[in-house]
């Protein structure tokens, strides 16, 4: 078409107008990008993150979340069997969890010359908390190692020495030496920190809480869902708290809610960038013409081919702009993930910008809208002027 | 006189009565055009003169459509073209009045060929045609040398050349031009003026507003304009 070859032509009459604006839209483009994903990322990621290991529900102490807070559920074991005989439960997995001290070669004080180590007991036989690397399972002396750790030079035969923080006095009872029988990979582990993990009756002594468990996940019969279970054995167990993964999800999202906030308001942002800028310069780039425009509608140029004309140009420099700023969205989210997978307290499994197809097209659609849309305020303006008048002013 | 240079002359392209134009500016009343009545019929060649503010635009965006008088009749091959909505009139322009103005208003960006083969596109002529036509055109007014250069890569002679091949576009009855040798030197509106005179041989009719005494004494006929009025 004659008249979108005008267009994008019109465009490189300007290329330094042009190029700034399609920079500027670009990185709303990138931002809006960042916000869609960081908005949906959450969510999904936790979802995936929480059934990764084919668990569908938590038991936690009666008033609180999975490792909240240091409250444990007394009679493991016997709760564990009363779960297990429940209807539509197919396995139950103990999990305690506790700080303890690991022998470092630096310092020899009661807590100098340690290192601070989160260590789960499991039934390594039911366990969803750590995948093996190499190696295998612990056995009653023995412990796997998280990443973390083998990283400092630890390696399956080596032994290590841990026990409780507390006085020199107990220390005695509660300090235990293992070997090192597997490297595995912690699913729940933040970053930087530091895991391990033994049978559940060693950690029990250990910590001198016999028979306790600070949380059993549930896998539940194929086929059954998974908050009707939960919810029928929440009747039974009123002394447990249970949740299936999606309330958990949820109960994070809305920990998390200020995130999506943050996101709405920097998504709706980028969009009045956009809406502004292609504004701005198109109305300065329609009043430039404004003689043309009377003089073309003169001889019979229809308003809607003009328009057409104009909202092609902006149209031209959005996808032009979305195209950059896609990729420049991808690369800023990449980074971002970066720093806030060092969040603090948060799985660093748990991925903040998650990259889904419609979310590319999305933003694209946003930023692509807000420019056409913004583009049509000042060509239609420019229609209502009256053509003779117009015409008598641009005349010397 | 041959019978079908008769027929053609009887055909009446242009007829406006008791056409009036009036602005309000800032509260004055200002009567740009003040009850003109005319004809232009086809292979009419007339000449506007008049001293500047005289209403000579004002009446040529009369006839041609451009603009709507505040009281009086103007039809236009036969239609009144006062009733017609603004796309009704924008059509009637593109397919029946060609207009050339003294900046030429052509797009910097398309070429001389681009130029004259945008009023086709907007007729829904076909690429392979308009084309054709335009290149005919172009070298109909002594361009087709130039047709893939830009207006800024020409001279303004061959800018106005470009604007009357495009205002010819859709082989209109009608050539309006306003002050089409305002940018011109002597040699070059002496150009333009044979170039008026071989289109209106060629059966165009045509209404100049202009103070190019050379151009207005080279048309057919002449009418002065004092103050909005024909001067008897
Ligand atoms: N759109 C308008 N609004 C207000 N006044 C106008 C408008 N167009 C024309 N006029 C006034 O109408 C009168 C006639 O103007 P017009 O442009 O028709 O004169 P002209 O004979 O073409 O003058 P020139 O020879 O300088 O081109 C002038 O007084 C002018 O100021
Ligand atoms: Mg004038």
């Amino acid at each position: 078409m004659l008249i979108f070859r005008y267009s994008a032509r019109e465009l490189l009459r300007h290329p330094a107008r042009s190029l700034l604006a399609v920079l500027g839209v670009a990185v709303a483009c990138a931002m809006l990008l960042d916000m869609l994903m960081l908005g949906g990322g959450l969510n999904a990621s936790f979802r995936s993150l929480l059934t990764s290991a084919g668990y569908e529900l938590r038991v936690s102490p009666a008033g609180t979340l999975p490792f909240d807070t240091g409250a444990t559920i007394g009679d493991a074991s016997g709760v564990r069997l009363r779960l297990e005989s429940e209807p539509g439960i197919d396995a139950v997995a103990p999990v305690l969890g506790s700080n303890l001290l690991i022998e470092n070669s630096r310092g020899a004080g009661p807590d100098e010359g340690t290192d601070r180590l989160f260590v789960l007991g499991v039934d390594p036989a039911e366990q969803g908390i750590y995948r093996l690397t190499s190696g295998v399972d612990p056995d009653e002396n023995g412990v796997v190692i998280g990443r973390e750790l083998a990283d400092t030079g630890l390696a399956i035969g080596d032994s290590i020495s841990l026990r409780a923080p507390g006085s020199f006095a107990e220390a005695g009872r509660r300090t235990g030496s293992f070997r090192v029988t597997g490297v595995a990979d912690f699913l729940y582990a933040s970053s930087g920190e530091r895991s391990a993990a033994v049978t559940l009756p060693t950690l029990a002594q250990l910590t001198d809480q016999p028979d306790r468990a600070s949380l059993m996940m549930v896998r539940i019969t194929e086929g059954e869902n998974p908050d009707s279970v939960a919810a029928a054995l929440r009747l039974r167990h009123p002394e447990l708290e249970i949740a299936s993964v999606g309330q958990l999800v949820e109960t994070a999202a809305r920990r998390l809610s200020y995130f999506r906030q943050l996101a709405a308001i920097l998504g709706t942002v980028s969009l009045v960038v956009t809406t502004l800028l292609i504004g701005t310069i198109m109305a300065i780039s329609i009043n430039d013409r404004y003689g043309t425009i009377a003089a073309l509608r003169a001889i019979g140029i229809s308003k809607r081919s003009i328009v057409a004309a104009f909202l092609v140009e902006s149209l031209l420099l959005c996808v032009l702009a979305a195209a950059v700023g896609l990729g420049l969205g991808l690369l800023v989210a990449g980074q971002l993930e970066r720093i806030l997978s060092d969040f603090p307290g948060l799985p660093s499994a748990i991925r903040f910008f998650v990259f889904e197809p419609d979310r590319l097209a999305w933003a694209a659609a946003g930023v692509l809208l807000a420019g056409v849309g913004a583009a049509l305020v000042p060509a239609i303006r420019a229609m209502n002027a009256p053509i003779a008048a117009t015409l008598h002013r641009e005349e010397p | 006189m041959s019978a079908e240079r008769a027929g053609r002359e009887q055909r009446r392209l242009v007829e406006a009565r008791d056409v009036r134009r009036e602005y309000r500016l800032k509260g004055d009343l200002i009567e740009a055009v003040r009850g003109i009545s005319l004809e232009v019929s086809a292979g009419d060649f007339l000449a506007i003169v008049g001293p500047s503010g005289s209403g000579k635009s004002t009446l040529l965006h009369l006839l041609g459509a451009v603009d709507s008088p505040t009281s009086g009749a103007i039809y236009l091959d036969g239609s009144d073209v006062t009733v017609m909505t603004d796309a009704e009139r924008a059509r009637f322009r593109l397919e029946h009045v060609g207009l050339v103005f003294q900046r030429f208003h052509l797009l910097p960006m398309l070429t001389a060929l681009e130029n004259v083969e945008l009023p086709m596109a907007e007729a829904g002529l076909a690429r392979k045609e308009r084309e054709q036509r335009a290149k005919a055109l172009l070298t109909r007014v002594g361009l087709g040398e130039r047709l893939r250069h830009r207006p800024g890569e020409i001279s303004g002679g061959q800018r106005q050349r470009v604007a009357v091949a495009r205002a010819l576009a859709n082989r209109p009855a009608l050539l309006l031009a306003d002050e089409p040798t305002g940018e011109l030197d002597q040699s070059t509106s002496a150009e333009m003026l044979e170039l008026f005179q071989s289109l209106n041989e060629d059966g165009t009719a045509i209404v100049v507003a202009t103070h190019d005494l050379q151009l207005a004494e080279g048309a057919r006929r002449q009418m002065t304009l004092v103050d909005g009025k024909i001067r008897e």
